[in-house]
């Protein structure tokens, strides 16, 4: 990697006039996604900033009436572990759990894992100039292409890699800002925005900004979540695609749904329009089934990964019938199953 | 998800335990254990040296392009840089078939370009960024098919078939298709997997005066010692490989790659020890591979399930270059795993500009077994015949292709047995199909034409005050616990406790003729020498102890630090040292020649359970029941763990291995352990070892024959035969995907069982 400068601020106000100064300036928390970057010449900060060690940027789990605040610093491990989070934000701490690794999940930090960058082979491989990275063309388009993804937000086809982002996109989380310039605050759908020219990163964030908190509101009272994630092996995978859903019923009719899909776009993906007609009515069968479909309209698979809208349909099915407390109804598509010896 | 592995099962089946030599120390652990569990075995990558210099290798980035110019200027003025080496200043040294140590073409991304050494990593980063290279690109073709097409740039001379195919026939295949009732008639494909052993390639070089000592990480020290000295021209006892631990191999590490001669000559260069080991990106990308393969078979049955007919036409994907070492025989378990009259194979190799293919864990047999196995089940479907009835009614009581009576000629019969009881075979019961989730299960069998050892392999067995054994090989311990086998041989053939041995090992300078750990030949090539070598030890031991004792030496027996005489007197190994003085007591024990009139084969049986989501497409591997013959197991925890890490490497060329290039610039895309994804301890199923301790006396006087690699060789098969079995999608091509198995499970109803009605 390139060679770099190491600074460790005493506070956060320190931190922010830090990154304020220079572009060459990135804050490191666990370091899980920037120290790889780094040794691959991705990122190539002149100035490291440690903030894993501030004492006002928060590593705490707080719930009240209103919802959770987590920390910048909470790490994913944490969220994982949380009884109460599990209680409240079910789909949220199984996120969190799906996500790589044991040891990784004890460095990486919820403000890392909102920004951490794709993990598209072009973006991360030296070798390729792709758009991301400045250049003028996504290579994944035209090249190996089965981890990328099927809705089309612009020049870049890299997925959004983060579990736990889908989860909170799902729950309407906020998140917290500082900058140099004072705090702000974001719905989670407004922080994070496709990459666009002028703006080759997955995220509203400033570059003297740091994410200092994430706000989940506590859900009405009746409401389930669910995280489901398809990886390609068991463990330490990003998702294929995935679903985090977060449903309320008023006696048998939905009251509220909202969906999000990882796995299949620069950023999550919310399930809007084709859901909400469901809204007042009962979560039968064939309208999950058809809502599922209406999910992926406008999808462009590319050459290699069309296989992620049945998966992405699967999925959104088996989390709707799992919410609505129904047993996931086998929605066979295989042919008629052989039968033979032995 | 249940992850649970059992060490073994309760005990092997085959020889009475109480007959069984090594019923002592069966479970003996390894003898480096706690040199490993500490931290204090020493690895290639653990040398330090005073004045010790690190070493990288600049990489081409292109796929093939020819290299105009090289500016080392700019590399070799960083402050802390030694060398520099390139085309332009390294000696010309050929290297594999067509090329040189530093070849003005560079034929895949990652063929070596140059190399430097400094005085820390980070300076020899810095110095490879500051090389210059002007390259022209050259067309490339980056798969078998685009290099076989017409028009087709060349790799190498005129065409990218290396070579004519190789060609074996036996009986008349035309007739065998004519007298089929059934034929199976498929083309299935295999992917490039690559090794990723734990410990990457790598060395230490170093120069005192004319010799060489290289601290490597290889599978072969005499091989490496001896290709070393011919690439460099000097004379093979001016050269000391050394390997005292090792984080495997798995065949990628048998040969002599560029990076241990370059570490050689940096060092020289720079007159200093040099440091040279890979990082995962640089082992992905240029240490070889599994050849991907193209194979269409043809099999032709009777109604009963007799075979008449096997024909394959396979291609094999070499890579850029042949890399040497053993080859990849994808076609010879066509021709031995059943009897069968009328057999034809014909294997061609193909270059394409992308990492060399070697030798990965049997060969070639991997990958023929899967499509041999898969058509099988397929015709045991077709025929509605149990899987394993079919295959009984095909068992090959012979060597077909040597024309030879197998050493154990019954024992594959008996892993079909043994497997099938401890898994359950004709008793599973199917859970009812109510989910998404299906089960279903799955056989295969496999031979290996590895196993049985062969000369050249010389042990040294020495009597050392105060009354200790020292035995020496030069062979090395790759990971598989070679060191605590040969000890535990030797202990149970002198009649003495292992704690009284000393084991040397992994040493050229032993001078010591030794085996690769390749062909799964190691112990069943030394353990007979060490018989030898006791034989002759304990002999002379009773010699003199009978000399001390004024007893017959045929009245006297050797025990654990004394000897024992009828008589109830007894001497023990320290006295009997004091009185030798000077005098020492050692032997040299040789391999045999194997009997030329018998064929040694080891082979084995796996069944597995699989769990299909048929509509997300994830596969799971439930369990897996593996037998397999390996003779008599000296080490019972030994063999397990060679089966068990050969059925997860098994499942990971199932399920999720396989490299990715990208289809334009040839680049590998996954040359990391994030996404080229072994199966984690996530994925790993139960695993059931239903040993088989079948002495093979037959094939050597220890009853022993390799393990390293046979339980690798059915895996994919079986796997493939379960997800058939559970959701009745047949797959021709691995890795069996998410995306694969979402477009067979989405696709139009699963293709007709066999093309009986083929036209003849």
């Amino acid at each position: 990697m390139k060679p770099f400068d190491y600074a460790a601020p005493v506070n956060l106000d320190h931190s922010l006039r830090a990154l304020a100064r220079g572009r060459g300036t990135r804050a490191l928390a666990g370091g899980t996604d920037l120290l790889a970057l780094m040794k691959a010449r991705v990122a190539s900060p002149d100035v490291l900033l440690n903030v894993k060690q501030l004492r006002d940027l928060s590593r705490d789990i707080a719930l009240d009436e209103r919802g959770a605040s987590l920390g910048a610093l909470v790490t994913l491990a944490d969220i994982e572990l949380d009884p109460a989070i599990a209680q409240a934000f079910p789909a949220l701490a199984q996120a969190a759990a799906s996500a790589a690794t044991p040891q990784l999940r004890n460095m990486a930090t919820l403000g890392g894992t909102l920004l951490q960058r794709p993990r598209c082979w072009y973006f991360r491989s030296e070798r390729f100039e792709c758009w991301l990275k400045g250049g003028t063309e996504c290579h994944a388009r035209h090249g190996e292409n089965q981890f990328h993804a099927v809705f089309d937000t612009g020049c870049c086809r890299a997925v959004h890699p983060s579990d736990v982002a889908c989860a909170l996109s799902a729950l309407k989380a906020e998140i917290e800002l500082r900058g140099s310039h004072g705090p702000r605050r974001l719905a989670i759908g407004e922080f994070f925005d496709p990459p666009r020219e002028g703006r080759r990163v997955e995220t509203v964030l400033r570059d003297d900004e740091l994410v200092v908190a994430v706000h989940v509101p506590r859900p009405a009272p009746g409401s389930r979540s669910i995280y489901l994630k398809a990886m390609d092996r068991a463990a330490w995978a990003f998702a294929l695609v995935s679903v985090a859903a977060c449903l309320r019923m008023d006696e048998d009719r939905v009251a509220e749904l909202e969906l999000v899909l990882g796995g299949v776009a620069t950023v999550p993906w919310p399930v809007g329009e084709a859901l909400r007609h469901l809204v007042g009515k009962p979560l039968a069968a064939r309208a999950i089934a058809e809502a599922a479909r209406g999910a992926l309209a406008g999808a462009e698979p590319l050459r290699m990964n069309a296989y992620k809208l049945p998966l992405a349909q699967a999925l959104i099915r088996r989390a709707l019938h799992s919410l609505a407390g129904s047993a996931s109804e086998a929605v066979s598509l295989a042919p008629e199953l052989h039968r033979g010896p032995p | 998800m249940q992850t649970l592995v059992r060490p073994s099962d309760t005990h092997a089946s085959g020889s009475d335990p109480g007959l069984d030599p090594y019923h002592a120390t069966s479970a003996a652990g390894r003898i480096e254990g706690p040199d490993k569990v500490s931290g204090r075995a020493r690895y290639s990558a653990d040398v330090r040296l005073p004045g010790m210099l690190w070493a990288k290798i600049l990489r081409s980035p292109h796929a093939h392009a020819r290299i105009h110019d090289i500016d080392t200027g700019a590399a070799a003025a960083l402050p802390g840089v030694h060398a520099v080496l390139c085309y332009r200043n390294a000696p010309d040294i050929p290297w594999y078939d067509h090329g040189r140590l530093f070849d003005r073409t560079v034929r895949f991304a990652g063929d070596e370009v140059a190399a430097v050494a400094a005085d820390s990593e980070a300076t020899a980063e810095e110095a490879l960024r500051a090389i210059r290279v002007t390259y022209e690109p050259l067309p490339c073709v980056l798969d078998m098919a685009s290099a076989l097409a017409p028009g087709a740039p060349a790799i190498h001379g005129t065409s990218n078939r290396a070579g004519d195919p190789a060609i074996e026939q036996r009986g008349n295949p035309r007739r065998g298709l004519r007298e089929a009732e059934l034929i199976i008639d498929r083309v299935y494909t295999t992917q490039v997997a690559l090794h990723n052993a734990l410990e990457p390639h790598g060395c230490v070089a170093l120069w005192q005066d004319e010799r060489l000592t290289l601290y490597a990480s290889t599978q072969g020290v005499n091989t490496l010692r001896c290709e070393v000295a011919d690439k460099l021209s000097i004379p093979e006892r001016q050269v000391r490989v050394v390997t005292e631990h090792m984080g495997g191999g798995f065949g990628a590490k048998q040969v002599a790659w560029k990076h241990d001669v370059i570490a050689a000559l940096l060092a020289r260069e720079s007159a200093r020890p040099v440091h040279l080991m890979l990082d995962r990106h640089a082992e992905n990308l240029a240490t070889g591979n599994r050849n991907a393969t193209r194979q269409h078979l043809r099999i032709g049955a009777k109604r009963d399930g007799t075979l008449t007919t096997i024909t394959a036409r396979i291609e094999i994907q070499i890579g850029a270059y042949r890399a040497g070492g053993e080859t990849s025989s994808v076609d010879g378990i066509y021709h031995s795993l059943y009897a069968c009259r009328n057999v034809r194979t014909e294997q061609a190799v193909v270059y394409t500009n992308t990492g060399p293919a070697v030798a990965f864990r049997a060969p070639g047999y991997v990958e023929g077994n899967f499509a041999l196995e898969s058509a099988l089940d397929e015709l045991a479907r077709a025929l509605n015949i149990d899987p394993i009835e079919l295959r009984l009614r095909n068992y090959a009581e012979t060597d077909q292709r040597r024309r030879k009576p197998y050493t154990s000629p019954d024992s594959l019969r008996r892993t079909y047995a043994r497997v099938s009881e401890a898994f359950g075979w004709r008793r599973y019961v199917r859970s009812v199909d109510s989910g998404p989730k299906r089960r279903g299960i799955g056989f295969a069998a496999h031979d290996w034409v590895g196993g049985g050892g062969s000369p050249p392999g010389k042990v040294r067995l020495t009597l050392v005050p105060p009354g200790r054994f020292r035995l020496e090989s030069a062979a090395q311990d790759i990971g598989t616990g070679t060191r605590t086998a040969l000890a535990q041989v030797c202990a149970q053939a002198l009649g003495v406790d292992i704690a009284t041995l000393d084991i040397a090992l992994g040493d050229s300078n032993l001078q010591l003729a030794s085996p690769t750990s390749a062909g799964s030949a190691t112990l069943a090539t030394l353990a007979p020498a060490i018989h030898g070598a006791a034989d002759q030890v304990r002999k002379r031991v009773l010699q003199a102890a009978a000399e001390l004792l004024l007893e017959p030496a045929q009245a006297l027996e050797l025990r654990t630090g004394r000897v024992v005489a009828n008589s109830g007197r007894e001497l023990s190994l320290r006295s009997l040292c004091e009185h030798l003085g000077r005098r020492t007591i050692t032997a040299i024990g040789k391999r045999a020649a194997n009997r030329r009139s018998q064929s040694i084969r080891t082979c084995g049986a796996q069944c597995v359970e699989v769990e299909v989501d048929i509509e997300t497409g994830e596969v799971r591997v439930v369990r897996v029941v593996a037998s397999h013959d390996c003779g008599r197991i000296v080490n019972r925890h030994l063999v397990a763990s060679q089966v068990m890490g050969g059925v997860m490497q098994g499942i990971g060329f199932a399920l999720t291995e396989a490299r990715v290039v990208d289809p334009r610039s040839g680049v590998v895309l996954n040359a990391n352990l994030e996404d080229y994804k072994l199966p984690t301890v996530a994925d790993t199923p139960v695993i059931i070892h239903a040993a088989l301790d079948l002495a093979d006396t037959e094939a050597n006087v220890a009853g022993v024959k390799g393990i390293g690699e046979p339980p690798i060789i059915p895996t994919a098969a079986a796997i493939a035969n379960a997800i058939f079995d559970a959701v009745g999608v047949r797959l021709y091509n691995t890795p069996f995907s998410v995306c694969g198995m979402l477009e067979k499970l989405s696709g139009p109803p699963h293709a007709r069982m066999c093309d009986n009605d083929e036209p003849r």
